[in-house]
């Protein structure tokens, strides 16, 4: 456990980009609410004001959301890669660290750390994107975008979000990892080339899609098993919160997420246990190659 | 006492490549011992197996460990630096030495740091500012902080100048070197180190030729500047190695009965650097 807590905050050390480009990636957006233009409907009733809260929170955490995905793939594909091209993996090796706290702690750091790190990001940036809002515009904006019970439901609908994500995409950053542990150069592409070259050997001599299919719905299949009906989000009578679809006198961020259908859904376990595999091979491969 | 490090049959392949073939060794506690060998002889091989950093065939231990299956527990009791050049571009140096001391049971912080206070060094810096000089004395000072029976040192010294070589080399066995620790050392410049080993190991193509202690290197090889007309009666007791220099023949024995080599010239016991010479032409003479 205490090497652990070293691993993890050496993984700070080296990746500043970690929390540098939320930090930026905010003042980005700070900067747009600072000088933008400024269009915000009149908000008459507090069903609308709650609305308008959902939507901007989940907007801005959005924003980061795809942000945390691209940097968090870069990272995994990196984090088995970069010591062994400096050669520093002899001096981390020297250490009494077995590979597989040091593997699991990447691991942690690329699925749920960087993700915490994110949100908390997207909140603050949501905070202040109101506080400025409301001087620039009316201060009633400014307070219906900051409203607390909508905060918190929306902080529950985050840490779903980096359960599931964690979970549905273990089996990605498993072989992230393992591509990060074996490949010599350009780790980038050998993560890219033996899945799309499947696809193609699929097509050319059996003419179906069967691997397209199961990438395409790992990478994209997500909201359709861990949310109840995802388009409710963007509909108008609908909202976020406010989901009237699922019937309910209180809505509630509860009637949005399916944690009992993501969790019972095969495709997550299934998809779960070749991620262990994947890891686990990592693991071995770590302890193998220590050098290019 | 067990040996601090054997292997019997100690073996690693590289695809069709042989990179230790069959090798036997032994290490006793409180030696320093030189690995000792031409590139690509299999020393590093033999280190990474010692070290737990590949697998191998045959039988291996280390401190009583199989080193490739209880790498996390050997640390614990053996460090190593393999080449100074590995510690990373942007760790800090006092990060580096918060790290070693959060993870490393028995590493000692204040002797790190005492160690580095005698230098130009500050906490601030980063390995990448720091010359290749400064970065072996960041490894060192962690290093030698840590109190640790066996000492591992792959090529140590590798593109670092003479300053910094002579340094290295006082401070190792100045400052760390007792009687409770064992050194092992690879190298390929055999001069740098013949001073302070006492123990050697020459390898080559895979294979352990040598492995003596240097006290025994006196009594078993013996040199002789052979005359011009007693050449003859000395090939006759089978040198294993013949070298000319200036117009000299120098011979070279092993296990010979000194009483009979007296008659052919000037005896003197051959140096580390000359024996490995001899010994690794073998059969060239």
């Amino acid at each position: 456990m205490n090497n652990s807590n070293w691993l993890i905050r050496r993984e700070f050390w080296e990746n500043r980009a970690i929390w540098m480009i939320p930090a930026v990636f905010g003042g980005l957006l700070l900067l747009a609410a600072l000088f933008g233009q400024v269009s915000l409907p009149r908000l008459t009733s507090a069903h609308e004001s709650r609305e308008a809260a959902g939507a901007f929170l989940v907007v801005v955490g959005a924003m980061f959301y795809l942000v945390m995905g691209v940097y968090s793939t870069w990272y995994l594909l990196d984090c088995l890669y970069t010591d062994r091209k400096d050669r520093s993996i002899l001096f981390w090796k020297s250490l009494p660290i077995s590979d597989a706290n040091t593997v699991l702690c990447k691991l942690l750091v690329g699925m749920i750390i960087i993700p915490l790190v994110y949100f908390a990001a997207a909140d603050a940036t949501a905070l202040f994107a109101a506080f400025i809002l409301s001087i620039r515009a009316r201060a009633s904006i400014g307070s219906a975008l900051w409203n607390g019970e909508v905060w918190w439901q929306v902080q529950v609908l985050w840490m779903y979000v980096i359960v599931t994500t964690a979970v549905w995409f273990l089996p990605v950053a498993g072989w992230a990892m393992l591509m990060s542990a074996w490949a010599k150069r350009a780790v980038m592409l050998w993560a890219v080339l033996p899945p799309l070259l499947l696809y193609i050997l699929e097509r050319v001599f059996f003419g179906t899609r069967m691997v397209g299919h199961l990438i395409t719905r790992r990478l994209m299949g997500l909201p359709f098993v861990s949310f109840n009906d995802p388009k409710y989000v963007w509909t108008h009578e609908g909202g976020l919160v406010d989901n009237a679809a699922a019937g309910a006198s209180t809505p509630s961020v509860w009637h949005l997420i399916n944690p009992s259908g993501f969790f019972t859904n095969p495709e997550t376990w299934i998809g779960a246990a070749v991620g262990v595999a994947l890891i686990v091979a990592a693991i071995q491969l770590r302890m193998r190659r220590s050098e290019i | 006492m067990a040996a601090l490090i054997e292997a019997k049959d100690l073996t690693k392949k590289y695809g069709a490549h042989i990179a230790l073939d069959r090798a036997n060794l032994k290490v006793e506690a409180g030696r320093i011992v030189g690995l000792i060998g031409p590139n690509g002889a299999g020393k590093t091989s033999a280190l990474r197996a010692i070290l737990g950093l590949t697998n191998y065939e045959g039988h291996l231990t280390v401190l009583g460990r199989e080193p490739f299956r209880d790498r996390t527990e050997l640390m614990n009791e053996c460090c190593f630096i393999a080449d100074v050049a590995v510690l990373p571009s942007w760790l800090r140096v006092d990060h580096a030495i918060d790290f070693v001391a959060g993870v490393h049971p028995r590493f000692r912080r204040d002797r790190a740091t005492a160690f580095l206070a005698k230098t130009q060094i500050t906490g601030k810096r980063r390995m990448r500012e720091l010359s290749k000089g400064m970065k072996t004395q960041v490894h060192l000072a962690l290093t030698m902080a840590i109190d640790a029976k066996l000492l591992v040192l792959d090529e140590p010294t590798l593109g670092l100048d003479i300053l910094a070589r002579r340094a290295f080399y006082d401070a190792l066995v100045n400052d760390y070197m007792d009687e409770t620790r064992t050194i092992l050392i690879t190298t390929h410049q055999v001069e740098e180190v013949e001073n302070l080993l006492t123990d050697i190991i020459f390898i080559d193509r895979g294979r352990i030729v040598l492995d003596t202690s240097l006290e025994d290197v006196a009594t078993r090889f013996t040199a002789v500047a052979v005359m011009a007309d007693r050449l003859d009666a000395a090939r006759a007791e089978k040198p294993f190695y013949e070298r000319h220099i200036l117009g000299k023949v120098v011979l070279y024995f092993e296990n010979a009965d000194p009483a009979k080599l007296e008659g052919f010239g000037e005896i003197h016991t051959p140096s580390v650097s000359d024996l490995f010479v001899a010994k690794l032409s073998g059969g060239a003479a």
